[in-house]
């Protein structure tokens, strides 16, 4: 398992992959719609991330060394999801600028706290769950799973957004730019949701790759 | 001791089935795996190595079935497909930094001496590397963590003669030393002259002939005569040709009668193929007998 998270950092993981991180500093931008800084992953990385990884025929290099098959799937889900946990480590960096630093509200949508990087872990958690299950149907087509994902993703944030614009409930227990016991419990939910998304994500990926011809 | 033993293996695909494919390959030799375009040769080997999920059947490496005991079988096994083409915009070094970690018997003694032997260059890319140095690439990285078994699936076939040749002569020294068996697939049939031990022939997903080189040139015989003497000869023609002089036809040696005539020689590896591959060609079907 170790050589393949090597092989994944040092082959596969193109280091603009970190730059795309960065532009989770986004969030600093005032009065903004913070998920599309979180999205840039969903646009950028994960397309790349695999088209590359396709480019490289890096399963079928994989596949002739000594590993499970299962493990090559759990390596690929491993590293999707430090490249999300560092979009959103960077997101968060910026949620505690904005809280303690320019602590001004986002007029319109949501605001920009710990309940927003708990909602993004959910996004997140769905994004994988629908885009890695449909590649490892096949291992090599990556264009319908990560579009029919990032539309998962985007009708999430939508539906969070919306949710602030119209609903009183949900801009009370949410949004605010005052730490809030909700938020913190959101933020801890949201990385539950996350980890569990991910775990059946892989499940699924990986009784699906067992059965592909390569 | 068999070190590789295929029996029944079957492998269904909407248009083409691999059936019920067997032979064994001794320790210390080289097979040679040979078929046409589609025959069937790296389904084979796929389903050997579990890249293609088998229908049925087993595969037995070491002496130990394959599927319970894979992780363990590939440290032992080197495995090439074509020429290698993995990561073609990295530096050899940086890919075998990530290989040597999946062998813990990984000899790094021995990758350098390779590399020096094979002038390559770590810090080459591999798409700079001449289809012959690729091989020979993949070569040194299933030596370097002492593999045992050789599956190579047409690794000769984009080398230039001379890099073909080479590469034989390093098949037959990796042999000498006893410790190693290999198994390549290729449509060059002279390649296999010059250094296989034991041939199997794949045709449309069958098995057609698994033996020794000697004696699957002995069992055949090309044979040429007149048109007369064909009526005389239907059994145990695999093919022929009709000529303006009679005819040419490869036939089993064992069915060519005594005292006909018939100028008789030894096939040639290619020829063997050849006759095999038109048998029932309708283009040839008027000039069958």
């Amino acid at each position: 398992m170790k050589a393949l998270l090597y092989k994944e950092l040092k082959l596969v993981v193109n280091p603009l992959f970190y730059a795309v991180a960065l532009l989770s500093a986004l969030i600093l931008i005032p009065q903004w719609l913070y998920f599309i800084a979180l999205l840039y992953f969903c646009f950028m990385s994960a397309p790349n991330l695999f088209t590359l990884s396709k480019s490289y025929k890096e399963v079928y290099f994989s596949a002739t060394m000594p590993v499970p098959r299962r493990d090559m799937v759990k390596a690929r889900v491993l590293t999707v999801c430090a490249l999300e946990v560092l979009q959103i480590l960077v997101a968060a960096v910026c949620v505690a600028l904005k809280l303690t630093v320019m602590p001004t509200p986002n007029y319109i949508f949501m605001d920009g706290n710990l309940a927003f990087l708990g909602l993004a872990f959910v996004m997140f958690g769905l994004f994988n769950l629908v885009m890695l299950p449909m590649f490892y149907k096949t291992a090599y087509k990556i264009g319908v799973p990560v579009i029919l994902a990032t539309a998962v993703a985007l009708v999430f944030a939508a539906a969070v957004e919306l949710g602030i614009v119209y609903d009183v409930w949900f801009t009370r227990i949410f949004d605010g730019m005052q730490t809030t016991g909700a938020h913190i419990a959101t933020l801890l939910a949201g990385a539950a949701v996350f980890a569990g998304l991910n775990i059946a994500a892989y499940r699924l990926s990986a009784a699906r790759f067992e059965k592909v011809d390569l | 001791m068999n070190i590789l033993e295929v029996e029944s293996l079957r492998k269904i695909y909407p248009a083409f089935t691999l059936k019920d494919v067997s032979f064994t390959l001794e320790h210390g030799y080289i097979m040679g795996f040979i078929g046409s375009n589609g025959a069937g040769k790296t389904t084979t080997l796929k389903s050997i190595m579990g890249l293609a999920v088998k229908d049925g059947g087993t595969v037995r490496v070491f002496g130990e079935d394959f599927k319970e005991n894979e992780l363990k079988i590939k440290q032992k096994i080197g495995f090439l497909m074509g020429e290698t083409d993995c990561f073609p915009k990295h530096r050899l070094g940086q890919i075998t930094d990530v290989v040597r970690r999946f062998y813990p018997g990984w000899n790094a003694k021995a990758y350098q001496a390779y590399l020096k032997r094979f002038e390559l260059d770590e810090n080459k890319r591999v798409d700079e590397l001449s289809s012959g140095m690729r091989v020979k690439y993949s070569l040194t990285l299933a030596l370097s963590h002492n593999a045992e078994l050789l599956i190579l699936d047409e690794p000769t076939s984009g080398l230039d003669p001379v890099a073909r040749d080479d590469l034989l002569e390093l098949f037959q020294e990796l042999i000498e030393g006893g410790d190693m068996s290999i198994l390549f697939s290729t449509h060059i049939t002279s390649d296999l002259e010059k250094c296989a031990d034991f041939i199997t022939y794949i045709k449309n997903g069958a098995i057609l002939e698994s033996c020794s080189e000697a004696d699957l040139i002995a069992k055949y015989r090309v044979v040429k005569g007149t048109r007369e003497q064909l009526d005389a000869l239907r059994a145990g023609v695999v093919s022929c040709r009709l000529n303006a002089f009679g005819f040419q036809a490869m036939m089993e040696t064992a069915k060519i009668p005594g005292g006909a005539g018939l100028m008789v020689e030894a096939p040639t590896l290619e020829d063997i193929m050849v006759y095999h591959e038109r048998k029932g060609d309708e283009t040839h079907e008027s000039a069958a007998v």
